[in-house]
C-alpha cells in the first residue's frame, strides 16, 4: 500500500485492513474515460481511473448515482487495477450537437417537469474521441462494508449486474468475468519488487530501464457529494505499463492476490 | 524576461520553495510548472507580474505604427482629448521600453476586449476597426462592470471614471475616429492601443503602468473571468484542487494555454450548468493563473506539421530538483528567444551534455487541429513522450544505409538497394533527427496528403506521436502507406521510370523502426510478424572483402541475393512463418520484372519495359501467375537471342534470380495465396527495386540523378 493510503486508513478506520478481495477482469471492445482536463478535446485516461471502477461496481449491485461514494471512501474500500492488453487508442471521429447555451431548447418549459436539449434537427459537429481500443482491466477489490461485499460476490459468481456494465461512456459495453474470492497475503519485501498492477503515488519510486515503457497520468480517485453534486476529494497518479507488463518498484510494500503482486491504494 | 544566467542568479536560494513538491502527472501539473517558471522569470514587473502578458505583442516590438494611444487630458475641470501638439491619437512604434508601459493583459476572447485597457487588434486591421478598437478603451474598457467595481474601490477610480464619463460624448468619439484615420491616412496595421492620461497640469501623460488603478482593474477582471466566463455567474465552489490536492476554493471558467477546456461545452457539466463547471475541472485561483501564464513558453514548443499544431513540452520525470529546473528554464527560455526552427527535441539532444546530468526527460507531445478558437481536435496525444526514439531512429537509419550490406556492397557487385547522394532516406542525414522530430520523416515515405485538411486519422500524425512516444506502429498501417505512395508516383506522368529510391527509402525506414531497441513495429496478423523483425545485415567496413564470390565459387549476383533473403526475416524461408515463402515469391518475380525490365531499357533500348507493363498496381494474388509465366517467357527469349548471338553462359538470363523464383512461386501454388494485397505489392516492388539495380558496381560517380527527387 502506498504511503499516502495508508495515512489516510489510519485517520479514517484504523481497524479495517482487509484479508480478502474478489477479482473480475472487465473488458470490452472500446473504452474511453474522458480525462478532466479537457472538454473540448475528448482525451481519455489509459488506466480505468478508481472513482470509474467504483462507478462499475455500483452499477453491477444496483446503486444510484451520487449513492456509492461512502462505500468507495479511503479506509472504507482498496482497488487495485491493473490493464490486462497492451493499452492503444485511435482517434474515433463522433458528430455531436452543439450544447452551448444558444443551441440549447427548452422542452416542456412552462411544465414542472421542463428539460433542455440540443435541438436534434440542427447540423452536427465532427468532434474527435481518443477511444482505447481492446481495453482490459483485472480488478481486485475489497470492502469494509461485508453486506456489501458479500452481495457483490454473490451477485458476480451470479454473473449478474444490476445495471448494464460500460467501459466509461455507456456505448462502450463491458464485459465482466469474475475469477473468485482470493486472500491478501503480504507481497515480498525487497527493496525493488516486480509489481503486476499499475503503482499508485510512486512516481519518484518506480524503477526505470530503458526497454521497459512507462507512463504516468492522474486521474481522480475519491468522490463526494454535497447539495450541489459531486465532487473529486482526492486524484492518483498511476504509474503505468502500456505494453501490460509488470514495473519495478522501490520503497513498497505490495500484496499478493492470485499468484499476482498488486497495489491497492 | 531573465537570461537563464540572471535567472539562476536570482533564485539560487529560494527557487526550491517556489517549484512544486510532486512530480509532473498531468498536462496542467505541467502548465502550472511552466507557468511558476515564467512568472518567477518576468516578475521584474511587481504585484501584477503574474497576471500581465508581455510576450503577447512580442512580434510587434519596433515595427511601425504598432502602438496607438488615445491621449486623454484630465487635469482639468472637464475631461477631454489631449490638445498638445501631439495631438489626441498618436500613432507610434511599440519597443522594449514600452513593454512594461502599456502593462498588456490579452484575454483570447472571439469578441472580448483585453484585460488590460491596452488591447491587441488583429493582425492588418484596417483604419475602420482600429479607430473601433480605440473608442472602446474609453466605451468597453473604462465601462465594463468590473473594471467600474475595481474603479470605486480605488484612490485614483476617478480616472477610470472620468475615460467612462467620456466615451458618452459623440464629438469626442468623433475626434478619436478621425484621427485615427488621419494618422493612419488609410494604411492598415497590426497594433496595440492603449491609453495615456494627464492628471496633474504641470505633469507628462502618463502611461497605465505609471497609475495603479489600471493595473488593479486589469487584475481585478482577469480573475472575474475565472468565474463568470460564458455568463456564469459564479462558478466557484469548495473542492480539490487539480494542482495542488488542497482543499481549498476552485473555479470552474479558467483558461489554459491549450485551450483544452472551455465554459461553452456543457456536456461535462452536472446537469449541463456552467456554474458547476468547477465540479469537474476544480483548479484554485492561484493554480488558474499560473496556468495562464505558461502560455508564452507552452507556445514556444509549438511548430506546425501536417496542417496540425504539434505541442511538445519538455519536461523532468518525477520531482524536479532545483538544478533541472533551472536547466529547464534554459531550455525554455532558448526556445523562447531563439528563432532557428528547432523542435524541443532537438534543442535537448544538442544539449545533452550540459543541461539535466542524469535526470530522466520527458515530452508531453500532442498533435492538435484548431478548427475554430473554440474548436479543437486533438489527434494525438502522449505525456511519455521521450529523446530515446527519436534520437534511436535517426542513428539507426543513418547506419542503414551508411553502413549496412543492404545499403553497400562495398566490391565489384551493387547493393541490394540503391542509394543516392540527394536522398536524405538513402545517404543519412545530420537532419535525420530534425526530419524524424517533425514527421518529415514520414512525410517523404507516406501516401501525400492535403495539408489544409489534416485528418484525424492521419497516419503520418499517428507515426509520428508514436514515435515520440515509443509506440509501435501498425505494419498494416506502413505498408498501406508505402504501397499508395508507389503507386501513385507510378502512375505519374511527372515521375521518370520506376520510383526505386522511393521504395528504397521506405524498406530503410522499415528496417530501421524493426531494430529490436526500438521495436517500433507491431501487427495483429501471425503473416506480418517477420516484417517486425530486425533484418540481420552485415555492417559493411570501408575495405572491399576480399572474397565477395560465395563458398561454392558462384556468381556474385547468386551470392547477395542469397544473403539479402536470408538476413531479411521477412523473406528468409522460415517453417514458423509460412506466409515468408509467398511475400519471397512477390520479391522474386519483382526482381525478375526488374531485371528484365532493366535489360530491356539498357540493351534493347526498349522505351516500354515489364516494368511498365506490370505496375505495382497490377500486382494482385489472381495475377501473379499469369505475370509469372509472362516474365519467365520474356526472359527465356531473351536468353535464346544472346546465346544465338554468340554469348555463352549456364542456365539462362538472370538465372539466380529465375531459379529461386522457380522453387518459391510452385509452393505453395498462387492459386492458394493469402498474404493481402499490400504486402504482396511492396515486397513486388522491393523485389523490383532490387531487380533494376542488380549489375556489376560500375562507376560510382556515374550516379543516375535523372531519376525523381523528392
Amino acid at each position: 500500500m502506498s504511503q499516502e493510503s495508508l495515512d489516510e486508513w489510519s485517520e479514517t478506520d484504523s481497524d479495517w485492513s482487509p484479508e480478502r478481495c474478489l477479482s473480475l477482469t472487465v473488458r470490452g471492445p472500446w473504452g474511453h474515460f474522458r480525462r478532466v482536463e479537457g472538454n473540448v478535446v475528448k482525451q481519455t485516461y489509459r488506466v480505468m481511473p478508481r472513482t470509474t471502477v467504483a462507478g462499475l461496481i455500483a452499477a453491477v449491485l444496483g446503486i444510484e448515482r451520487d449513492g456509492y461514494y461512502d462505500l468507495f471512501a479511503p479506509g472504507r474500500s482498496a482497488i487495485a487495477i491493473e490493464p490486462v492488453r497492451g493499452l492503444r487508442t485511435l482517434n474515433m471521429p463522433v458528430n455531436a450537437l452543439s450544447t452551448a447555451a444558444d443551441n440549447l431548447k427548452s422542452l416542456n418549459s412552462r411544465g414542472k417537469l421542463s428539460v433542455k436539449l440540443p435541438d436534434p434537427m440542427d447540423l452536427r459537429q465532427q468532434h474527435n474521441y481518443e477511444v482505447l481500443v481492446d481495453p482490459a482491466y483485472r480488478i481486485d477489490v475489497a470492502l469494509a462494508d461485508s453486506e456489501t461485499y458479500r452481495e457483490l460476490r454473490q451477485t458476480l459468481e451470479a454473473g449478474r449486474s444490476h445495471y448494464v456494465p460500460s467501459l466509461g461512456l455507456s456505448e462502450h459495453l463491458a464485459n465482466i468475468s469474475f475469477h473468485g474470492e482470493f486472500t491478501i497475503e503480504e507481497g515480498p519485501d525487497d527493496t525493488v519488487v516486480s509489481v503486476d498492477s499499475t503503482l499508485p503515488n510512486a512516481v519518484d519510486d518506480v524503477v526505470l530501464d530503458s526497454d521497459t515503457r512507462c507512463g504516468i497520468e492522474e486521474s481522480p480517485a475519491f468522490m463526494t457529494t454535497d447539495a450541489g453534486g459531486r465532487t473529486t476529494t482526492a486524484f492518483t497518479t498511476y504509474a503505468y505499463n502500456p505494453d501490460a507488463e509488470p514495473l519495478r518498484v522501490r520503497n513498497m510494500q505490495p500484496s499478493r492476490v492470485d499468484g499476482r503482486t498488486v497495489v491497492f491504494v | 524576461m531573465l537570461s537563464p544566467e540572471q535567472f539562476r542568479e536570482r533564485y539560487a536560494d529560494t527557487l526550491a520553495d517556489e517549484l512544486p513538491d510532486g512530480p509532473v502527472t498531468s498536462l496542467r501539473s505541467l502548465q502550472y510548472l511552466y507557468g511558476k517558471l515564467y512568472t518567477l522569470a518576468t516578475a521584474g514587473g511587481g504585484d501584477y507580474a503574474a497576471y500581465l502578458t508581455p510576450d503577447e505583442a512580442g512580434d510587434l516590438v519596433d515595427s511601425e505604427d504598432s502602438l496607438i494611444v488615445v491621449r486623454v487630458d484630465l487635469s482639468g475641470n472637464e475631461p477631454q482629448l489631449a490638445t498638445d501638439d501631439r495631438g489626441p491619437v498618436w500613432v507610434t512604434k511599440y519597443t522594449d521600453d514600452r513593454v512594461e508601459k502599456v502593462a498588456h493583459c490579452k484575454y483570447p476572447a472571439a469578441r472580448g476586449i483585453d484585460h488590460s485597457v491596452t488591447h491587441q487588434a488583429g493582425r492588418n486591421s484596417g483604419p475602420e476597426k482600429l479607430a473601433r478598437y480605440a473608442k472602446e478603451r474609453l466605451t468597453k474598457w473604462a465601462k465594463d462592470e468590473v473594471v467600474q467595481e475595481a474603479a470605486t474601490e480605488h484612490e485614483d477610480g476617478y480616472i477610470v471614471e472620468a475615460l467612462a464619463e467620456l466615451s458618452e460624448d459623440e464629438a469626442t468619439l468623433d475626434a478619436i475616429e478621425e484621427a485615427v484615420k488621419r494618422e493612419l491616412a488609410g494604411e492598415s496595421t497590426t497594433a496595440l492601443l492603449t491609453v495615456q492620461v494627464k492628471v496633474d497640469p504641470d505633469g507628462d501623460y502618463l502611461w497605465p503602468a505609471e497609475r495603479d488603478v489600471f493595473l488593479a482593474a486589469m487584475r481585478r477582471r482577469k480573475l472575474s473571468k475565472l468565474v463568470t466566463k460564458n455568463k456564469a455567474d459564479d462558478s466557484s465552489g469548495q473542492a480539490t484542487d487539480i494542482v495542488t490536492g488542497a482543499s481549498t476554493r476552485t473555479v470552474g471558467t479558467s483558461e489554459d494555454p491549450q485551450n483544452y477546456y472551455l465554459g461553452k461545452q456543457l456536456e461535462k457539466f452536472p446537469g449541463l450548468d456552467i456554474e458547476e463547471a468547477w465540479r469537474t475541472h476544480p483548479i484554485s485561483e492561484d493554480a488558474a493563473v499560473t496556468v495562464m501564464n505558461a502560455g508564452t513558453f507552452v507556445e514556444a514548443c509549438t511548430y506546425r506539421t501536417f496542417g496540425t499544431k504539434v505541442y511538445c513540452l519538455p519536461y523532468v520525470w518525477g520531482t524536479i530538483s532545483t538544478s533541472d529546473a533551472f536547466d529547464l528554464y534554459k531550455l525554455l527560455y532558448d526556445a523562447t528567444t531563439e528563432d532557428d526552427g528547432m523542435t524541443p527535441i532537438e534543442r535537448q539532444y544538442e544539449n545533452r551534455n550540459t543541461l539535466f546530468g542524469d535526470a530522466q526527460l520527458r515530452f508531453y507531445v500532442s498533435a492538435v487541429m484548431p478548427h475554430q478558437m473554440s474548436r479543437y481536435d486533438v489527434f494525438g496525444e502522449t505525456l511519455n513522450g521521450r529523446l530515446l526514439y527519436p534520437k534511436e531512429l535517426a542513428t539507426k537509419h543513418n547506419q542503414l544505409v551508411q553502413q549496412s550490406a543492404a545499403f553497400h556492397s562495398g566490391a565489384e557487385w551493387t547493393p541490394p538497394m540503391p542509394t543516392h547522394p540527394n536522398w536524405d532516406l538513402l545517404a543519412g542525414s545530420d537532419e535525420q533527427l530534425h526530419a524524424v522530430s517533425t514527421g518529415w520523416y514520414f512525410a517523404q515515405t507516406f501516401a501525400q496528403r492535403d495539408d489544409d485538411d489534416a485528418d484525424a486519422d492521419d497516419p503520418r500524425i499517428e507515426a509520428l506521436v508514436s514515435v515520440l512516444s515509443g509506440d509501435a506502429i501498425s505494419v498494416e498501417t506502413l505498408l498501406e502507406e508505402y504501397v499508395a505512395r508507389i503507386i501513385t508516383e507510378q502512375t505519374d506522368d511527372d515521375v521518370e521510370g520506376f520510383p526505386s529510391f522511393r521504395v528504397a527509402s521506405q524498406f530503410a525506414q522499415l528496417c530501421a523502426l524493426a531494430t529490436d531497441k526500438l521495436d517500433l513495429l507491431t501487427s495483429d496478423d501471425a503473416a506480418k510478424e517477420p516484417i517486425t523483425r530486425e533484418p540481420t545485415y552485415d555492417t559493411q567496413t570501408m575495405e572491399p572483402p576480399t572474397d565477395i564470390l560465395a563458398a561454392d565459387g558462384g556468381h556474385p549476383a547468386a551470392a547477395k541475393l542469397e544473403s539479402f533473403i536470408e538476413d531479411t526475416p521477412a523473406l528468409a524461408p522460415d517453417e514458423d512463418a509460412p506466409h515468408n515463402d509467398q511475400r519471397r515469391g512477390a520479391f522474386l518475380l519483382g526482381a525478375l520484372v526488374g531485371e528484365i525490365g532493366s535489360y530491356q531499357e539498357y540493351d534493347q533500348d526498349r522505351s516500354t519495359t515489364l516494368v511498365d507493363q506490370f505496375p505495382v498496381k497490377s500486382i494482385t494474388k489472381s495475377r501473379i501467375k499469369k505475370v509469372t509465366q509472362e516474365t519467365i517467357g520474356k526472359t527465356l527469349t531473351y536468353t535464346r537471342q544472346e546465346k544465338k548471338a554468340g554469348q555463352s553462359y549456364p542456365g539462362t538470363k538472370a538465372e539466380h534470380v529465375v531459379e529461386r523464383l522457380r522453387e518459391t512461386i510452385l509452393k505453395p501454388d498462387p492459386d492458394e495465396w493469402d498474404l493481402d494485397t499490400d504486402d504482396l505489392r511492396f515486397y513486388y516492388a522491393l523485389g523490383v527495386t532490387y531487380g533494376m539495380n542488380d549489375h556489376p558496381e560500375w562507376d560510382s560517380t556515374a550516379i543516375d540523378d535523372t531519376e525523381e527527387d523528392i
